[in-house]
């Protein structure tokens, strides 16, 4: 809305059309200027559409529950409709932790992340390093088929998983041999670790991949020569020097999985923390049990949105420099 | 200090005749092919055990019948499949949920007439993906030219630009029930004065919720399309620019002679990518909506799951397959450029 104002101020400005078109046209002053009003409108228009709706759940958050309900936003002096806290109820941000055990959620999510993180980290350090710096047959057809992998719909994996964390047998497809009997995994962190790193495990192997393949060989071969093993200068030289590759990695696998929804949401049978229900849960059981507390389901959000913006305000570089690294490798 | 020397010296000793040590000298003698490999089986068993047999038994289940949990049951092949396409499978889908929409045709225009687009599962997930990737190249493509310029503040600008990409799904769905729930979305007031969206009941109604979650798509992976557009351009080298200067283009001929062309390669990946992600949709529907209200592909799958294995099954092997298409393009990309 702010910014179909500052559109209608743009092009009022010249006064009379016909000759502020013609400044225009033929004062290359002039065009600098108005090159650098449109560069500020559209850096505008995008920092409003991006951020308004964070705005929006900040208002609903502060705003008393029932005067959500009656839902009337125009503003007291000029009458015009604009959303704005109406009251001031900071106690929300308290309640939301009082109605559900929210923090449990949270933390759930926590664990989750921060354990598939060093689960695809550990992993993708070691095919990042065969990747990058050795040379194989099948090389090429390998990466290929861990991309390949990486595209396919989760719910194209969803029911045998589902199937076998329920604790019913493995079955080898089409011989209809029966391996083994997993135990019951659903509610436990396990169901969800599992998909989890193997969903964002080839996205971290590209971006290792591309970090370890800019390390010089000479360095590797000093480490070698004063008699280190090959997992040793790994180890010991290629890892710590490919830190902010490392750091990129970790911050976008902690990112995603925190973010994750379709195996969070199936996997944890009820939206309950003792089963170990994630985010997700936490948030869909204001939406499915207190249907009409829409000023906790808003401060719930913000408080779940908060660890999130923190991590991109401080590792922004990371996260450009990772996907773009991943998507367009090489 | 010379004997705890010693002691050392000799633990070191034991222990390099130790198993450990066995296996890294082991590890130490293979070639590089064998040392490869062996790096590797991690992921071999894990992507193995969590994306290759579930993909393989899902084929397998898709024609048997029978419900979760159970063995298979009666093998009816390729039945299905055949159910889904030729609209026998429609009663067994949730809600008024049809796989393939009726198309007819008649002589007047616009000569194909499609029905009921709105419930068809397979059209409503590839509108969805055509849609909002459309609107997201376009925007992403207006934001990556402002964050390519240098000004003051442009790293709090790329903060909130990205910050959207960065947050949970459930949380954006929330955010967009919020804002056109018809009790508290202001939004729902305005826009269904204008007849975008329905008054009532707006996140139940298929065609609004369609547009709405579709919005909250674009709202969110803007983001990625514009970093990876954005990287396409600081690619380019500065100095063209220059010499289109002295060549008297005008920024609009500069734009449309060097940036486009040069930005393509970039954008043709970073359409693929949004395409294969986006016909996976289904937790921004399922926090916003509902699945029957816009019955995405992945949506049907976790529906139907429980109470018709196979007829699920047979659903996501052809999500898989929708998205195997667009893959194979980009594997003929990648196979083009020599990976």
């Amino acid at each position: 809305m702010a910014t179909t104002t500052e559109r209608d101020d743009d092009t009022s400005e010249g006064g009379p059309l016909e000759s502020w078109t013609n400044g225009v046209l033929k004062d290359e002053a002039k065009r600098q200027r108005l090159y650098r009003a449109l560069f500020w409108t559209a850096c505008g228009f995008f920092l409003v559409t991006t951020l308004f709706p964070f705005y929006w759940l900040l208002v609903l958050a502060l705003t008393p529950n029932n005067r959500i309900l009656t839902g009337d936003w125009s503003l007291p002096v000029i009458g015009v409709e604009f959303p704005h806290p109406q009251g001031f109820n900071p106690v929300a941000f308290v309640e939301v932790f009082q109605v559900v055990p929210f923090h449990y959620f949270v933390f759930n999510s926590f664990v989750l992340a921060t354990t598939t993180t060093i689960i695809v980290l550990v992993i993708a350090t070691l095919a990042g390093y065969v990747f990058g710096r050795l040379e194989f047959p099948g090389r090429g057809a390998l990466m290929l088929g861990i991309l390949v992998i990486s595209y396919f719909p989760p719910a194209a994996f969803l029911i045998p998983l589902f199937d076998a964390f329920l604790g019913n047998p493995v079955v080898v497809p089409f011989l209809g041999i029966e391996l083994f009997s997993p135990p019951r995994l659903v509610n436990t962190p396990g169901s969800m670790i599992m998909p989890f790193s193997a969903l964002f495990l080839p996205l971290a192997i590209f971006i290792l991949t591309t970090f370890y393949a800019q390390i010089p060989d000479g360095l590797e071969d000093a480490a070698r020569v004063e008699g280190t093993t090959r997992l040793g200068a790994l180890v010991r030289v290629i890892m710590p020097l490919s830190a902010p590759g490392i750091a990129t990695a970790a911050v976008l696998t902690f990112i995603s999985v925190y973010n994750e929804y379709f195996f969070s949401s199936i996997m944890a049978l009820e939206n309950n923390p003792e089963n170990w229900s994630p985010l997700v849960g936490g948030i869909l059981s204001y939406q499915t049990q207190y249907t009409t507390d829409f000023n906790l389901m808003a401060a719930a959000s913000i408080v779940g949105v908060l660890p999130v913006v923190i991590l991109v305000i401080i590792a922004q570089e990371r996260i450009v420099s990772g996907l773009t690294a991943g998507a367009l490798k090489e | 200090m010379s004997t705890e020397q010693r002691g050392s010296e000799a633990g070191r000793e034991s222990q390099r005749s130790g198993p450990i040590v066995a296996v890294t000298r082991w590890i130490e003698n293979l070639g590089e092919t064998a040392f490869a490999y062996l790096l590797l089986t991690p992921i071999f068993v894990l992507l193995g055990a969590i994306a290759l047999y579930p993909l393989l038994r899902t084929f397998e289940l898709s024609m048997y019948t029978g419900i979760l949990g159970e063995g298979e049951q009666e093998f009816i092949g390729l039945q299905h499949y055949v159910d889904l396409f030729t609209g026998d499978a429609n009663p067994d889908l949730p809600g008024s949920v049809i796989f393939l929409p009726g198309i007819s045709t008649d002589g007047s225009f616009p000569f194909v007439h499609v029905e009921n687009w709105v419930r068809s599962t397979l059209l409503v997930t590839l509108l969805f993906a055509v849609i909002s990737v459309f609107f997201e190249t376009i925007i992403g493509f207006g934001q990556a030219l402002v964050l390519d310029k240098e000004f003051r503040g442009r790293r709090w600008v790329r903060a909130a630009i990205i910050i959207p990409w960065a947050i949970p799904l459930v949380i954006q769905g929330m955010i967009f029930y919020l804002m056109f729930h018809p009790s508290t979305g202001f939004l729902t007031q305005y826009l269904s004065s204008w007849g975008i969206v329905a008054s009532t009941n707006t996140l139940n109604d298929p065609t609004s919720a369609f547009l709405i979650v579709t919005v909250a798509d674009i709202w969110k992976t803007t983001a990625f399309m514009a970093l990876l557009i954005l990287a396409g351009l600081q690619s380019i080298d500065r100095s063209l620019y220059d010499v289109a200067k002295v060549a008297g283009a005008s920024r609009w001929q500069q734009f449309r002679l060097i940036t486009f062309p040069l930005v393509l390669p970039a954008l043709g990946i970073a359409v693929l990518f949004r395409v294969i992600d986006s016909m996976r949709i289904y937790g921004l529907i399922d926090s916003v909506s509902s699945c029957t209200t816009v019955p995405s592909l992945s949506c049907m799958v976790v529906e139907t799951f429980y109470s018709s294995r196979g007829l699920a099954s047979a659903v996501a092997f052809v999500t898989a397959g929708v998205i195997g298409i667009v893959v194979s393009v980009v594997i003929y990309q990648q196979y083009k450029e020599g990976i």
